[in-house]
């Protein structure tokens, strides 16, 4: 697991991040955990030096207090960097990654929309995935939000 | 009934148009809707045609649970059509919204936004299945 | 001449899921292409959370119906990587036996679509013809045509025999024979070339900075395939070529599908030969160990991604899907871009998005004054046609 270790080493001697936090999952699979504020330097450093060139796809979560997200970035030789970071759920801002990887317009809107995350520097564009009709403030993902939340735009549920 | 509605009765179910929507589905339904005017099921032996606006199609053949975005699109296409119109509703999700049926965007079947004449549950259903759903539907014509 | 705008979906020709793009025309050509999505947004995602993980497994399963296996294979993959379970090596292959199987019947039924698009329906009753040789296998494998709930945690739940095994062997090579007869098809026919190339392009640069993934990158000689860079089931003990092509058009798209489909039939031939003996499964756990793991695979629309964190109870705490579509649709932004309006469906199908529906009548606002007329198909199919004659160029005989 030579080239996972090596990629481990270079996070943790630029950024001054423990070795131990990084985790080496299995072959081609590194987890790490990077503050907000160091997000922007590390995500460009890792996409213009290190060859992790291609956005996956961004997971955000509600982890109660703080809304995290997860960008699975990978390489050609198909190793995945995935790098989570997050912000406070009561001032959900985030920057936008698209000057970096320009396919993350989908997955942004994505956040905006289903965890209610604030993402500046987006270009205008209608919404994704949530209908045209769907209510303010009514993020899904969310982990306190129930269907039932929706008042009368709740659906009947057919044959229950 | 007269002569004039016995014709017209017999041009109807000689050949029927219909008009394939996919309400927000998984698509195997759709594929199988598809694969039913293939070769090696043929619907169009029966004259069945699949036409391309609701405005020449006689049979609506819809498969999917309703989403919300979806649903006003699917009441508009049925207001298109032309009297007298009929519905299919093909697979478990357009009979009564299948795995998705307690999903937050999901409305369950067809049946809740416009009525439905003809229910083909299957998941996704055979073209046997299909081809025989519309043969019963013409029967009943 | 003001600019018009055009909605293409959510009911449409080319499109499988219902989306809507809204297209602005100058004349003919396209300079502009904006997509809303979401018709088909069902909440699978939060769906999972309140669901077990043998329930979301057949719950992820159809979230596509034509790459059924691969999101239900992805999916499972992720949650024994969680549980650090070993699946038995005869389920890896039979796993990879019906990941090509389904790739064979997906890379056919784009063929007959894609054709469809063009004018070419022979093609799409040819192509969907010999794509019932590859339902009717998978029917007497799986029990289903599509949705074939083959997996489980820990394994399979159906063994294959060895006359099932020859049966996939003759079967490939019978497919073998049909797809050389595509391929000289698409080398050979002036019309169909005519038709593909020029259109939908995407320069090798473009690709890769709008992340374009499968056949739709590949054909922009963007050399990535996660059978090979990041090999899962059973592709490490397989011997297969990544197809790419230099076109960068649809035509190249179409070279790719069908070099993939010869790859296809040599591996399967070659699983059937030595498919490893062995167990089916092992026992998995009700309740996943608290972790996250990220699971990638190659549909056979691109790469499909799938994150699970699990949190020591029997339900997932967080599944998240990246279907393959979503990446490559940026790149369909950039590639309607100087188009004309009449290759619109082929350049949207050409990322094989799904199945087509048809089409509706369109209602044309000026954009610069208030008067608004509704145009039919036909309409408009006879204006594209005269416009194409003022160019010399004579379409009125393609039926579409």
């Amino acid at each position: 697991m030579a080239n996972e270790e090596a990629i481990k080493k270079e996070i943790s001697q630029r950024f001054g991040m423990a070795e131990e936090s990084i985790r080496v999952a299995r072959e081609r699979r590194v987890f790490c955990e990077v503050g907000y504020d160091a997000f922007r330097g590390f995500l460009e450093h890792v996409c213009k030096k290190m060859g992790f060139a291609i956005l996956c796809t961004i997971t955000g979560q509600d982890e109660g207090e703080t809304l995290s997200f997860m960008y699975h970035t990978a390489r050609s030789d198909g190793t995945m960097l995935n790098i989570k970071t997050s912000v406070l759920k009561s001032d959900p801002r985030i920057k936008t990654v698209t000057d970096l990887y320009p396919v993350a317009i989908s997955y942004e809107r994505e956040l905006v929309d289903l965890l209610g995350a604030a993402v500046e520097g987006l270009p205008p564009g209608k919404r994704y995935p949530l209908p045209d009709g769907w209510p303010e403030g009514q993020y899904p993902l969310r982990k306190d939000w129930k269907p039932d939340q929706l008042g009368d735009m709740a659906f009947p549920i057919k044959g229950a | 009934m007269n002569l004039f509605q016995k014709i017209i009765r017999w041009a109807r179910i000689k050949s029927p148009w219909i008009i394939h929507f996919n309400t927000g589905a998984c698509n195997a339904c759709d594929i199988e809707i598809v694969a039913s005017i293939t070769p090696r099921f043929d619907l169009e032996r029966f004259g069945i045609q699949l036409k391309g606006t609701p405005r020449h199609a006689d049979v609506l053949i819809c498969s999917g649970p309703v989403t919300r975005q979806i649903k006003d699109r699917l009441v508009r296409i049925y207001e298109q059509m032309p009297e007298p119109k009929f519905v299919i509703a093909v697979g478990t999700c357009a009979c009564s919204g299948g795995v998705f049926h307690d999903c937050y965007n999901v409305m369950g079947g067809i049946d809740g936004a416009i009525p439905v004449d003809l229910y083909i549950p299957g998941c996704p259903a055979r073209p046997e299945a299909i081809i025989d759903g519309v043969v019963k539907l013409l029967g009943t014509l | 001449m003001p600019n018009i705008t055009i909605p293409i979906g959510p009911q449409h020709p080319a499109l499988k899921e219902p989306e809507s793009f809204i297209i602005t025309l100058d004349g003919e050509r396209i300079v502009d292409a904006d997509m809303r999505l979401g018709y088909n947004h069902r909440g699978i995602e939060k769906a999972c959370e309140s669901r077990n993980y043998i329930q979301s497994l057949y719950l992820l399963e159809r979230v596509c119906g034509i790459c059924s296996h691969t999101h239900s294979t992805c999916f499972i993959q992720a949650v024994e990587e969680l549980a650090g379970l070993e699946v038995p090596p005869r389920a890896l292959a039979i796993r990879t036996v019906f990941a090509e199987l389904e790739r064979i019947h997906s890379h056919l039924l784009w063929l007959g679509v894609a054709a469809h698009e063009v004018g070419f329906d022979t093609l799409l009753m040819y192509s969907w013809r010999d794509r019932e040789l590859v339902m009717e296998l998978l029917a007497s494998l799986s029990g289903n045509r599509v949705n074939y709930g083959m997996n489980k945690p820990g394994g399979v739940r159906r063994d294959l025999t060895k006359e099932q095994l020859q049966e996939i062997a003759k079967t490939a090579s019978a497919l073998e024979e049909r797809t050389k007869y595509y391929i000289q098809v698409a080398s050979a026919e002036t019309t169909l070339i005519e038709r593909l190339s020029g259109v939908g392009t995407v320069s090798h640069e473009d690709a890769v900075r709008l992340g374009a993934t499968g056949p739709t990158g590949r054909a922009s000689n963007v050399d990535q395939d996660t059978r090979r860079d990041d090999p899962y089931a059973w592709y490490h003990a397989l011997d297969f070529k990544v197809v790419t092509d230099t076109h960068n058009d649809v035509y190249g798209r179409t070279l790719v599908r069908l070099g993939e489909l010869m790859e296809t039939y040599k591996m399967l031939r070659q699983l059937a030969s030595e498919m490893p003996e062995g167990p089916i499964f092992v026992r998995a756990p009700r309740r996943i160990p608290a972790g996250e793991a990220v699971s990638r695979y190659e549909a056979p629309r691109g790469e499909d991604i799938h994150y699970v964190r699990s949190n020591g109870s029997d339900k997932p705490e967080r599944v998240k899907v990246r279907a393959p579509t979503l990446a490559n649709l940026q790149a369909v932004a950039k590639m309607l871009e100087d188009n004309n309006l009449a290759d619109a469906p082929i350049v949207i199908a050409a990322i094989d998005p799904c199945f087509s529906c048809t089409d509706r009548s369109i209602l044309i606002k000026d954009a610069a004054g208030d008067s608004s007329k509704t145009v039919s198909w036909g309409d408009l199919r006879r204006y594209s046609i005269d416009w194409y004659k003022k160019k010399g160029l004579d379409f009125s005989g393609l039926r579409i």
